[in-house]
């Protein structure tokens, strides 16, 4: 099953049994352009981060799922914050706690302060301050670095959320050494150096003003579109219903309201008229309430009809001014 | 398609997209690796995707990018040895691009915002546009004067950090705890720290209207990278606008309709305030006059009386200031071109760092 058609992995850099036992052990639906497939491919041969933009909803991020359930390897998300620093991705350390291991010794001994004063609690149960590496925590990237069998998936979701010197701060680790020291460790203890570089996927979505330009020039990058014609949005909704269905038995919607429901949405998306276009997952969330969440009589012939008001609005338009045209019609 | 020669292709495209695309040889290097590793041997258009993916990094030079890899390709189809097209791109160099086609292309997949308007009730406009992808690169010949990026900005204002130490003591020091725990054998408590605050308080004085008029973009950036203070991280900016010099009134919008006098403005400025003024000082016009470095002066002399943190950016290149009344003001006050590297010492100037280079 690892005999993916589409995604190609160098083959010293296959998972030993075929698939990773964290990789993702639910299918992902999600239907690739081949160029995007071309793209990931690039990026995992070139050994570079795969930039992705789109529209908001345009599946930006499932497309690391994909990757990671298709080729059957593990995938670590790193959801960018304002907050974030590149530091977070490789590790964050724990020194309370190990200040605080050492304290919870002293005060177990006999004789310091008494035994019986002891401090209820845990028990520094695997963990020695004396050792300094067992106060690491390990950060998206750190974990994928430290993968033995195979690369990992990273995801790095949001890029642009993150203070502007973040992107460069990254490049450093996402370059030839893949390698990084844990400053806090002994000086004996190696730097962490990844055997297999982990295939990075980073989205953006914000203004590309906000990314350095060095830190494009690594990029593969790639701008998701919307699918605007319908035999894609078809292939969308079986995909998703073919795998929804594995579990619970659920219908795909009607082909005629299918049809219907494409037809419509795209007519209207492609008015342009909208302040903010609804994207794919929105469409998805659309057709499912329309096929199950309550029956409404005359539903497809709604749908054929311009002038009525669409159902369930509220699922597509978000902005007021778009609400107002669509769905407040008398 | 038996002189199908990837490399050749990617070298002549290389050339000639290199300045504007800011690639680098380990860009080229990285495409050659890629044609070696199977990807875009099947013929032009997958190696066009393979460069474009490597190359490209924004919908906008997407259309920049198609057009010199079709003159490319044109160039490359017509002589059979792989050689040539190496020797040939650097004469195609000279005639831009026709600029024909971008402007079409570049138009479809925008949401038109203003055709909409037919609602009558004052239903609230969202006041913000919505997301995509920012376009301000709007063709080859627009990209010609392009001083300084946002980005720039941003970056440079930051280093205008004043941080003081403030407020209640919140912030828990791990290596000061860690410390004290060390020198007196048990840990007794946590070390707090105060919050660093930063106290930079900027006056931008922004000329506007006549000579300024080309540079509104950047002065509007200027303006807003540093009044977003999260990103300039500058605690309080106060702006005014004026036009040429500013007199008794400056204004506080960039119409120049709402006049207050300078004197407010004055009293605002302590000696931990910057003020950087943005003007051409009159190179843009090629002038030279009296009154103009008079008043200029009059006015530099009430700035500096309340702080010694002053820089003056000029938007024009200092190769136009000779002659005109900025060289003189120059003299006057530290004056800095619009560039990368000028607004790096315009901003040592306001920290107070540099008197700038003395000329």
């Amino acid at each position: 099953m690892t005999e993916s058609p589409s995604f190609i992995l160098p083959k010293e850099c296959r998972p030993p049994s075929g698939r990773h036992p964290n990789a993702p052990k639910k299918p992902e639906p999600y239907v690739a352009a081949n160029a995007l497939v071309t793209a990931v491919n690039l990026a995992i041969y070139l050994r570079r981060p795969l930039l992705l933009e789109g529209e908001a909803g345009c599946g930006k991020s499932r497309l690391a799922r994909y990757v990671a359930y298709e080729l059957g390897l593990p995938l670590y998300e790193w959801p960018v914050r304002s907050t974030s620093l590149a530091q977070d991705g490789l590790y964050t350390y724990d020194s309370i706690l190990r200040l605080h291991d050492v304290h919870l010794k002293q005060a177990n001994k006999p004789g310091m302060f008494g035994a019986k004063s002891a401090l209820p609690g845990k028990a520094t149960t695997g963990r020695n301050p004396e050792k300094p590496m067992d106060y690491v925590n390990f950060g998206a990237l750190g974990k994928a670095f430290r993968l033995d069998a195979c690369p990992a998936v990273v995801l790095i979701d949001e890029i642009d959320k993150a203070d502007i010197d973040f992107p460069n701060d990254l490049l450093t680790v996402l370059e030839e050494p893949w390698k990084f020291e844990i400053k806090e460790a002994d000086d004996d203890t190696p730097p962490i150096v990844a055997k297999h570089p982990p295939i990075v996927i980073i989205t953006s979505n914000k203004e590309k003003g906000n990314l350095p330009e060095p830190f494009l020039r690594r990029c593969v990058y790639f701008y998701i579109e919307f699918p605007s014609d319908k035999e894609r949005l078809k292939a969308i909704i079986n995909a998703h219903y073919l795998i929804k269905k594995s579990g619970e038995t659920v219908a795909p919607p009607a082909a005629a309201l299918t049809d219907a429901a494409c037809e419509r949405f795209l007519a209207v998306r492609n008015k342009g008229d909208l302040y903010k276009k609804p994207g794919t997952s929105e469409f998805l969330d659309w057709l499912e309430a329309m096929r199950g969440f309550r029956d409404l009589p005359g539903l497809i012939e709604t749908l054929h009809s311009d002038e009525a008001k669409l159902p369930y609005p509220g699922l597509l338009f978000k902005i007021h001014d778009d609400w107002w045209r669509y769905a407040a019609k008398p | 398609m038996n002189d199908y020669d990837p490399q050749a292709i990617l070298l002549a495209a290389f050339e000639r997209l290199r300045k504007d695309f800011g690639l680098g040889v380990g860009e080229l290097l990285a495409a050659y690796r890629a044609v070696a590793g199977g990807f875009g041997v099947e013929g032009p258009e997958a190696l066009r995707e393979v460069a474009r993916l490597l190359w490209c990094h924004s919908l906008d030079l997407a259309d920049d990018f198609d057009e010199v890899f079709n003159t490319v390709l044109a160039q490359t189809a017509r002589p059979a040895p792989a050689t040539e097209p190496v020797k040939l791109a650097p004469t195609v160099d000279k005639p831009p691009p026709p600029p024909s086609e971008p402007p079409v292309q570049a138009t479809p997949n925008l949401p038109p915002v203003a055709p909409s308007r037919t609602v009558v009730e004052p239903a609230p406009l969202p006041v913000k546009t919505p997301m995509r992808p920012v376009r301000d690169i709007q063709g080859p010949e627009l990209r010609a004067y392009w001083p300084l990026s946002r980005r720039a900005m941003i970056y440079a204002w930051r280093y205008l950090r004043r941080t003081v130490k403030e407020g209640p003591r919140d912030v828990l020091n791990v290596t000061a705890t860690v410390e004290q725990t060390a020198r007196i054998g048990f840990f007794l408590c946590p070390v707090y720290d105060r919050r660093l605050k930063n106290k930079n308080h900027l006056v931008l004085l922004i000329d506007q209207g006549g000579s300024m008029v080309p540079f509104h973009r950047f002065t509007r950036d200027l303006m807003e990278t540093a009044c977003d203070g999260q990103k300039s991280q500058i605690q309080q900016v106060d702006l005014a606008y004026f036009q040429n010099v500013p007199p008794d009134h400056v204004f506080r919008d960039p119409h120049l309709m709402q006049p207050f006098p300078l004197g407010n403005l004055l009293a605002l400025i302590d000696t931990d305030t910057s003020v950087l003024v943005v003007s051409d000082a009159g190179a843009a016009r090629g002038h030279r006059r009296n009154e103009r470095i008079r008043a200029t002066a009059e006015f530099l002399s009430l700035v500096k009386r309340r702080t010694t943190q002053v820089a003056w950016l000029n938007p024009m290149p200092q190769s136009r200031w000779a002659g005109t009344s900025a060289q003189f003001i120059a003299r006057l006050a530290p004056m800095f071109q619009m560039d990368r590297e000028g607004f790096g010492n315009a901003m040592n100037a306001l920290r107070g760092q540099s008197r700038g280079r003395q000329r």
